[in-house]
């Protein structure tokens, strides 16, 4: 579905914006090769999902959410809730399963909830495991603010193979019928576990699952950092006028096995190359360039932050402590003590992004 | 501090995993997540980091061996002092992952909701006068033509149990209260048998008894007890005995707590020799030579071996002896002069699960210490729950010769010993 | 004879039982080229072909439908879950429609649904589940969860010939850490058979699965104190061997029944409520239930450990039955 107008929304992305940006794609991959490290020292306990390879459109997508709008990650979208402001030390002590994690040790990754009172910050929706499942419970984040009066727009992932879910298919349904405020980021990432794409679905382009439901949808190169972030902040700002839902497929590549613990033998050595070639990151840092938005050592000293921060906010997590065996019962109903929280934090661009500055409708209903 | 590298789990169900090659080798200075070894597992080959920096001072799977998961395949030394190579201090086994050695290392503080008898149970032996019992007890008596009631209950709140209806209607009544038979023990011996008109019968003591009797009411009279009670943290000394009980092994000797608290309390009686005394009059007795008396269970009663000179034994030496002695105490081929001379006692109520007693001293020593049972507790570090293996020690001093001030110091000398062990163990 | 593990012997049987009779298939999630997430399904593909090793898309209800489907037409589906947690994404259609269906119409529906349950390796609240209580209400299913390398096989065998839906429960932690001589001649292990892992007179346990190993572990400690376990392994979880579990109780007269499910509702409620009406006139003591506590399955290894029934539980337990 192409834009109807010329200009595109990340043209009136600030120079901090768009520094921003790389920062948060750089954070969110110095925080998961963090993790690879501490996988393979044995202190992320469980598995873990990596999403080289798909940072950039992560953190794009998430980037055109306005801040207390909702998000909903799947395991590969770290990226998404770091751009809204989950502090990473939080996210190592999820993987360590540490006492301080936001779900105090009792789940894994990012599956963790932080769900502010009114509107004070953005509200972030933990996944279940079972795939498929956020699609129709973030139609529900959708229904509930209108409900509520409140001009948020929910937005949640899903990936190739999620889309095979019948709760996918019941959620967007719905969300179509009831013209909910949800913006769903299919990503093509080319397998499901070890199942291509041509095995789970008989559409050439992911997006086109939408026209079962009669919804806006587009397909954009999901590398292409601006471009996702273009495709998302049109579906973001039709969503809070009421629009209705949309999907935007993203076309990229799980450049890791499914988790570490896949070798991924099943992908081809050339496929895999000519997505390197691509990685999101390094597109956006020559374009950064190119544009003269940023020097060589702009880039660089970013860089330098985000891996320090990254590896600090690694070594603090780790010498927290694990959960107290004691409250393992405690907090399955209500009247428990059991109150964990997430700390938010801001980058150190500290931009704000306002509720709607790009209002023109530029992505035409079907 | 040196820091151990463990064959990580990558994978659910991977119980195990091979080293394929070691990229670095023994005396290399490594970096902090430098590639350290290679591995195979069923699921997926890796490449693993090292988790600290320092010289790899170990490597203890050799290239193609297979290990379990956790276990300890190599370890980082500091620089510079990488020979003193020291366990690492980890607060808990890093086994956390296999459910097994996860059961061991983690207490289990909450239990399940009371499971079936415990809460089934309620108020007193007999509700509203009705005998406590059980249906297979009362389809028994049924069976039998017996009344519950006749039957002696030896269960819990003096239930009537099916041991106790067996016996009834194999021996008819008897007067006497069965002993309680508990799981944590085996069946001490045989009660002595009654005859149908006595209610009591009079069994000669043995002369081990009388002897025991006889000590233990003089000391009483004698010393003016008291008792101070110390928790100590054993996770060191548990760390060094695993480390090197191997070692021990091939020497023949067994590396068990008790040689690390010998070998404290020497340095301790060394240290303050007012506890290394007795008393005789009032003048005070200090003794030159420091002779451990280590007590000993018995069938019947308990001997207090002493080993002498005991603080010119190493650690495999005072293993070596404490072994010895106890072996040949219960095997009753103990000389007379190797029960005596003692000038310090320590004995271990522990052994059968007490959490510490309060030992009368063995005259006429002027103290006594008392190890009480070594468990798993959690304790606050650094405002952290840990948990560590943890015993109490008593101190039982007598208060003629020793003031309050000095057994506590005595104690946190033999505390101090034990958390920070530095004796060499070779 | 050479030893086998858990997996390799489950993965025997189908493959022993798909080269026996070409009514036999497997379908489920990255099975085929890539042999499953823990590899149970490796070499079928190239054994058997891609028509009779089916990788489908992420649709649990597709898999048991169209197994269901098929099953009508005279094939004897063997259906993966890639764990047994999203059973529930199928509950419906494994509950309803797999179950019924004899009853309904008398068209059995041959056909195993097996998948990976159990914890003990840090899965997190879903990828632990043992989710026989929810099944054990539904009349028309079997359920079956082996504990040794041997009953894997002979159990997976007898399932795939049994005519009507089996939910085959495989414990995962089990997978590679047990290990047994497994014959190569054919074998089954019939279904609806307990059986005594370890005779003894003090006290019965009544498990299955992966805590069979640890009541064995608690029973070897209590043998030291001269208190003697006989420990039952279910392996067929419905239908239920009464008669094993009632010959035991007559003998001991006291009996915990030990599962890694959460305590309230599961199927030691049902076992207890059965020795207490079949039984009672043998217990010289309440029957005991040792089971995980109420709560999701908490994900790091220290809660897990609390969550989870111990040896030092089943120890302090049979202590207190036998003080009873
Ligand atoms: C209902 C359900 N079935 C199976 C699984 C096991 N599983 C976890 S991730 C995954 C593959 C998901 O692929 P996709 O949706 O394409 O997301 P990606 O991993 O590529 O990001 C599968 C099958 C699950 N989590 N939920
Ligand atoms: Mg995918």
């Amino acid at each position: 579905m192409p834009a109807t107008t010329a200009t595109r929304p990340s043209d009136e992305l600030s120079r901090d914006q768009r520094l921003e940006l790389f920062y948060f794609a750089r954070l969110t991959r110095d925080i998961e090769e963090r993790l690879a490290l501490l996988y393979r020292q044995n202190k992320v306990v469980g598995g873990l999902y990596r999403s080289l390879g798909q940072e950039g459109e992560s953190v794009a997508s998430a980037y055109a959410l306005a801040e207390n709008d909702a998000v909903a990650a799947l395991i590969r979208n770290l990226g998404s809730v770091i751009v809204q402001g989950i502090r990473p030390r939080a996210i190592f002590a999820q993987y360590m399963a540490k006492g301080t994690s936001p779900t105090h040790g009792r789940d894994l990754n990012l599956h963790f909830s932080h769900i502010p009172n009114g509107d004070d910050g953005p509200i972030v929706i933990g996944p279940i495991s079972t795939l498929g499942d956020l699609v129709p419970v973030m139609a529900g984040v959708g229904l509930g603010a209108r409900m509520r009066r409140r001009r948020l727009v929910a937005m949640t992932y899903i990936g190739d193979g999620g889309t095979s879910t019948g709760a996918f298919h019941e959620g967007m349904n719905f969300a179509a019928v009831q013209k909910l405020p949800l913006v769903v980021i299919a990503e093509d990432n080319k397998y499901a576990y070890s199942t291509p794409v041509s095995q789970q679905m008989a559409i050439p382009r992911i997006d086109q699952r939408a026209e079962a439901y009669g919804i806006p949808h587009e397909m954009v190169d999901g590398n292409d950092m601006l471009a996702v972030y273009d495709a998302s902040k049109r579906a973001v700002d039709l969503a809070r006028q009421g629009a209705g839902p949309s999907l935007i497929g993203v076309d990229t590549m799980r450049m890791r096995g499914h988790a570490e613990h896949d070798d991924m033998r099943y992908v081809s050595k050339p496929l895999l190359d000519a997505w390197e070639a691509r990685d999101p990151i390094t597109r956006y840092r020559a374009h950064l360039i190119e544009t003269e938005v940023a020097t060589e050592t702009d880039l660089v000293e970013i860089e330098a932050m985000s891996r320090q921060y990254a590896e600090d906010e690694a070594g603090l997590a780790e010498a927290d402590p694990g959960p107290d065996p004691a409250t393992v019962a405690d907090g399955v109903v209500a009247g428990g003590h059991f109150q964990p929280s997430v700390e938010i934090v801001r980058s150190p661009f500290r931009v704000k992004r306002g509720a709607s500055r790009h209002t023109q409708p530029t992505v035409v209903h079907p | 501090m040196p820091t151990d590298v463990v064959m990580p789990q990558m994978g659910e169900s991977i119980a195990e995993g091979t080293i394929v090659r070691w990229l670095r080798k023994v005396g290399d200075e490594v970096n902090r997540d430098e590639p350290l070894f290679e591995i195979s597992t069923d699921k997926v080959d890796a490449e693993i980091p090292s988790p600290a920096a320092g010289v790899l001072t170990q490597v203890k799977v050799k290239e193609g061996e297979t290990v379990p998961i956790n276990s300890v395949v190599a370890v980082i030394g500091v620089r510079d002092t990488a020979a003193a190579e020291e366990p690492a201090p980890n607060p808990l086994p890093p086994s956390a992952n296999v459910a097994s050695a996860a059961r061991v290392a983690s207490p289990q503080p909450v239990k399940n909701p009371p499971t079936g008898p415990a809460a089934v149970r309620s108020g007193g032996s007999a509700e509203g006068g009705r005998v406590r019992s059980s249906p297979l007890v009362r389809r028994l008596a049924r069976e039998h033509g017996i009344e519950v009631s006749q039957v002696t209950g030896s269960g819990l709140a003096g239930r009537v149990t099916k041991k106790d209806i067996l016996a009834y209607i194999e021996h008819g009544p008897i007067t006497a209260l069965p002993t309680p038979v508990t799981a944590t023990t085996k069946s001490p011996k045989p009660a002595p048998t009654f005859d149908a008109d006595h209610a009591t019968v009079a069994v000669p003591m043995t002369v081990m008894r009388q002897k025991i009797a006889e000590h233990m009411v003089a000391s009483r009279r004698t010393s003016a007890h008291v008792h101070s009670i110390f928790e100590v943290d054993f996770s060191r000394v548990q760390r060094l005995r695993q480390a090197h009980n191997t070692l021990y092994e091939q020497s023949g000797a067994k590396l068990t707590l008790m040689p690390f608290i010998a070998k404290v309390v020497i340095d301790a009686l060394r240290a303050m020799p007012i506890v290394n005394a007795s008393v005789d009059g009032d003048q005070i007795i200090y003794k030159r030579d420091i002779n451990l008396g280590i007590a000993v269970a018995l069938d019947g009663g308990l001997v207090v071996p002493v080993i002498k000179n005991a603080d010119e034994k190493n650690l495999l030496g005072l293993s070596r002896a404490i072994a010895d002695l106890a072996s040949r105490a219960r095997a009753k081929q103990l000389g007379p002069a190797e029960v005596q001379e003692g000038t310090f006692t320590i004995t271990n109520p522990g052994g059968l699960g007490a959490v510490f007693g309060l030992p009368i001293i063995n005259q006429p020593q002027v103290a006594i210490l008392g190890v009480g049972s070594l468990e798993k507790r959690p304790v606050v570090v650094n405002d952290a729950i840990a948990i560590r293996p943890i015993a109490y020690l008593t101190l039982g001093f007598d208060h003629r010769l020793i003031d309050g001030v000095v057994a506590d110091q005595f104690v946190g000398h033999i505390k101090r010993g034990l958390e920070q062990f530095e004796a060499p163990i070779e | 004879m050479a030893k086998t593990t858990y997996l390799e012997a489950i993965r025997q049987g189908l493959a022993e039982e798909m080269a026996s009779d070409d009514r036999v298939y497997a379908i489920g999630e990255d099975i085929g080229l890539y042999g499953g997430a823990f590899k149970v399904t490796e070499g079928l593909l190239n054994r058997f072909g891609a028509e009779r090793v089916i990788d489908t898309p992420v649709s649990e209800t597709a898999i048991i439908g169209a197994a269901i489907g098929s099953a009508y037409l005279g094939m004897r589906p063997v259906a993966e879950l890639q764990f047994i947690d999203f059973v529930a994404c199928c509950f419906n259609i494994l509950t309803n429609f797999a179950a019924k269906s004899r009853y309904r119409w008398g068209a059995g529906v041959p056909l195993v649904v097996r998948g990976p349950c159990g914890g003990g390796v840090s899965g997190g609240p879903f990828h632990s589940a043992n989710p026989e209580a929810h099944f054990l209400h539904t009349p028309g299913l079997k359920i079956v969860e082996p504990s040794t390398a041997y009953d894997a096989k002979g159990l997976i065998k007898a399932a795939i010939r049994d005519d009507d839906p089996v939910l085959f429960l495989e414990h995962k932690l089990l997978y590679r850490r047990v290990q047994d001589e497994v014959p190569e001649e054919d074998y089954v292990v019939p279904l609806g058979q307990a059986v005594v892992r370890r005779p003894g007179d003090d006290v019965t346990i009544v498990t299955f699965g992966a805590m069979t190993h640890t009541a064995l572990d608690a029973a070897n400690q209590l043998a030291e104190r001269d208190v003697a376990i006989e420990v039952i392994d279910l392996r067929t979880l419905s239908p239920l061997d009464y008669e094993t579990i009632l010959q035991s109780v007559a003998k001991t007269n006291k009996v915990i029944v030990l599962h890694e499910a959460q305590r309230t509702g599961g199927i030691g409620a049902e076992i207890a409520a059965a020795i207490a009406e079949r039984g009672f006139e043998h217990l010289d003591a309440p029957p005991v239930r040792l089971a995980s506590l109420d709560t999701p399955v908490p994900y790091s290894p220290a809660l897990e450990a609390a969550f989870r029934p111990s040896v030092e539980q089943i120890v302090a337990a049979v202590e207190h039955l036998v003080e009873y």
